[in-house]
């Protein structure tokens, strides 16, 4: 389990972005024309004259109160700023794997199975282009076509919750994020099924005279998950950063595109906190294939 | 001391380096889609060195009397919206591109292939090591390049340093893992009982025989370290304008999508040309090279 270490290390890089940025964050917290007074009192209250490992566990402390402290630019609480933009993000990243997991297995499977046919070398061809594909570039793709010239969905913001006539408004962001992860997917799931279908138990059932698709499916897929879900978990990053520019690119106001937004405007106590909470997603995510890992496989309860 | 006098890595004989080029070769002669990848890879890298001569005019030249314009016999492919010549800029911006993940590769290949090779070396570093590597995976690639960009500001520096960080820890792991491989090796026990100092195995028993390993994984990433550095840029983390840099030729395309889509396109499609010819060149060498990294 790395997630503790990891966790420490998070929160101690999020610190460290507002202790070695270039200017004193007092300063720019009280602006350009604050008295000297102003700023040594914002010191004082920031607590930035005391040693650098209490303000580490302080920030720690206040961090876990939920104070990720005020936008320099809107001057809004960064916990209320970003409580706001979670929820578009978690939308669009699980809107993006419930179109990328069932695609790319079946696509995988369906390339293990047809092994070496021209349905499996097609298949893996548009695997490897997936892969290369630069995630904007599907983006400005299908906001060209699909969403201007042929006029079928929005591409610009978030219209409201799915079930609050949210759904087209998401769709776009959502191919566009979930078309980057179909190419890995599909490839691993064919290596997996691959090992799994030269297996003694599938010969068995193959043997028992059980139907073709009985042994793919409940057999030889069912055990090729596991590897699967573990990529899915190494994709996280993958979905991450996919996000993050899928955010800007279809102005969807998730945490991704906060970040964006307040490096360019210096906005340095937004930066940290939305950067902070992308970082505890990833985390998030990988604890969560790492519980799905023991449930898929129950030698993992044993070790 | 016997093994002072080698200059080669230890137990590699020349000869089978020599095969294993002509292998490359001939995987090129037979393999049609892995040849058209090196032919597109020689191309673009013989551009990119020789930018100033091949490219038709001055890529940050603007000429307002002729903005946007589609692709045409003057302005092969088009112009932007200042009138520069999109040829041009594309192939300053794959120079810029391909230069930023070289340097990535290469510093980030060096940094971890030195930390697996330590690890794996000394036994009693390899928690340490290792523990800071995970903690180095727990940091996406695009979040690194946003945390140096708050911290150090926007550039091109800002985006080799996150290729840099994002490249270190999987290759660490990777070396740590031949290195392990051959740390089990007689020739490591035999050094060990000759007293060949820790420097001469470190690297002329260890590292070079690692080396090809590491070479093949960095080739494999090539292409997605290039995915990244242009999407930093493309959110603006990256080059600043004027300079031509395809992340951030597509991204400046973006706002004029609807009038001229092939500001934002061109720039797009000729990243995804690289990356996939990396990606098969990558495959190529892998199989001839290093067929265990195939899983």
């Amino acid at each position: 389990m790395i997630s503790f270490p990891a966790l420490v290390g998070v929160l101690f890089l999020c610190f460290c972005l507002l202790q070695v940025v270039p200017a004193d964050p007092a300063m720019i917290i009280a602006g350009p024309d604050a008295k000297a007074e102003t700023i040594a009192a914002i010191r004082l209250e920031l607590g930035l004259d005391r040693p650098i490992p209490v303000q580490f566990f302080e920030y720690i402390l206040r961090v876990a109160k939920g104070d990720l402290g005020r936008s320099i630019i809107s001057n809004k609480s960064v916990a209320e700023e970003l409580a706001h933009t979670v929820g578009p993000t978690v939308e669009l990243m699980i809107g993006g794997l419930l179109l990328a997991i069932p695609i790319g297995i079946t696509l995988g499977t369906l390339a293990a199975v047809k092994r070496g046919s021209i349905v499996d070398r097609l298949i893996m061809a548009v695997s490897v282009a997936g892969v290369s594909m630069p995630i904007f570039f599907i983006g400005l793709l299908l906001i060209q076509y699909v969403g201007f010239k042929w006029d079928l969905l929005p591409f610009t913001g978030r219209t409201g919750p799915v079930w609050d006539g949210g759904l087209p408004s998401l769709i776009l962001p959502c191919l566009t994020l979930g078309a980057v992860l179909i190419g890995p997917i599909a490839r691993l799931t064919r290596t997996a099924v691959l090992e799994v279908l030269g297996a003694d138990f599938v010969r068995t059932a193959r043997a028992k005279g059980l139907r073709e698709s009985t042994v793919v499916m409940g057999h030889a897929l069912r055990n090729a998950l596991i590897p699967v879900v573990t990529l899915i978990g190494l994709q996280a990053a993958f979905l991450l950063g996919g996000a993050v520019v899928t955010e800007t690119m279809f102005s969807w106001p998730g945490v991704g595109r906060l970040a964006v937004g307040a490096i360019i405007s210096s906005d340095f106590p937004t930066a940290q906190g939305a950067i902070m909470i992308l970082a505890l997603a990833f985390l998030s995510i990988n604890l969560i294939v790492d519980v799905l890992y023991v449930y898929l496989d129950p030698r993992m309860q044993r070790s | 001391m016997s093994g002072e006098t080698l200059s080669g890595p230890v137990a590699l004989d020349t000869s089978s380096e020599l095969s294993r080029r002509a292998g490359l070769w001939r995987r090129l002669s037979r393999d049609k889609v892995a040849a058209g990848a090196a032919i597109i890879m020689t191309v673009v890298i013989l551009a990119a060195i020789f930018a100033p001569i091949v490219s038709p005019f001055d890529p940050y030249f603007t000429d307002l009397t002729k903005v946007m314009q589609p692709p045409n016999e003057i302005n092969w492919l088009g112009t932007d919206s200042t009138g520069r010549d999109i040829l041009s800029r594309l192939i300053y911006g794959s120079r810029n591109t391909m230069m930023m993940g070289l340097v990535g590769v290469v510093f980030g290949g060096f940094l971890g292939g030195f930390l697996g090779i330590i690890a794996a070396f000394y036994r009693r570093l390899d928690g340490w090591i290792m523990r800071i590597v995970d903690v180095m995976l727990a940091f996406p690639a695009i979040l690194i390049g946003l945390a140096v960009a708050a911290i150090a500001g926007a550039g091109i520096t800002a985006v080799v340093i996150a290729l840099v960080v994002a490249t270190i820890p999987d290759v660490a792991r990777v070396a740590r893992g031949a290195a392990i491989g051959v740390m089990e090796q007689e020739f490591m026990e035999a050094g060990r009982a000759l007293g060949v100092s820790d420097f001469t195995l470190i690297w002329r028993y260890l590292t070079l025989n690692c080396i090809s390993t590491i070479f093949v994984f960095l080739t494999l990433r090539f292409g997605q370290i290039i995915l990244i550095g242009s999407a930093l840029s493309f959110l603006g983390m990256g080059a600043q304008p004027p300079t031509a840099e395809l992340g951030m030729m597509a991204a400046q395309g973006r706002d004029f999508l609807f009038m001229a889509p092939h500001i934002a396109t061109i720039p797009s499609l000729a990243i995804f040309v690289i990356v996939l010819s990396a990606n098969l060149l990558g495959d190529a060498i892998r199989d001839v090279l290093d067929p265990r990294l195939q899983q």
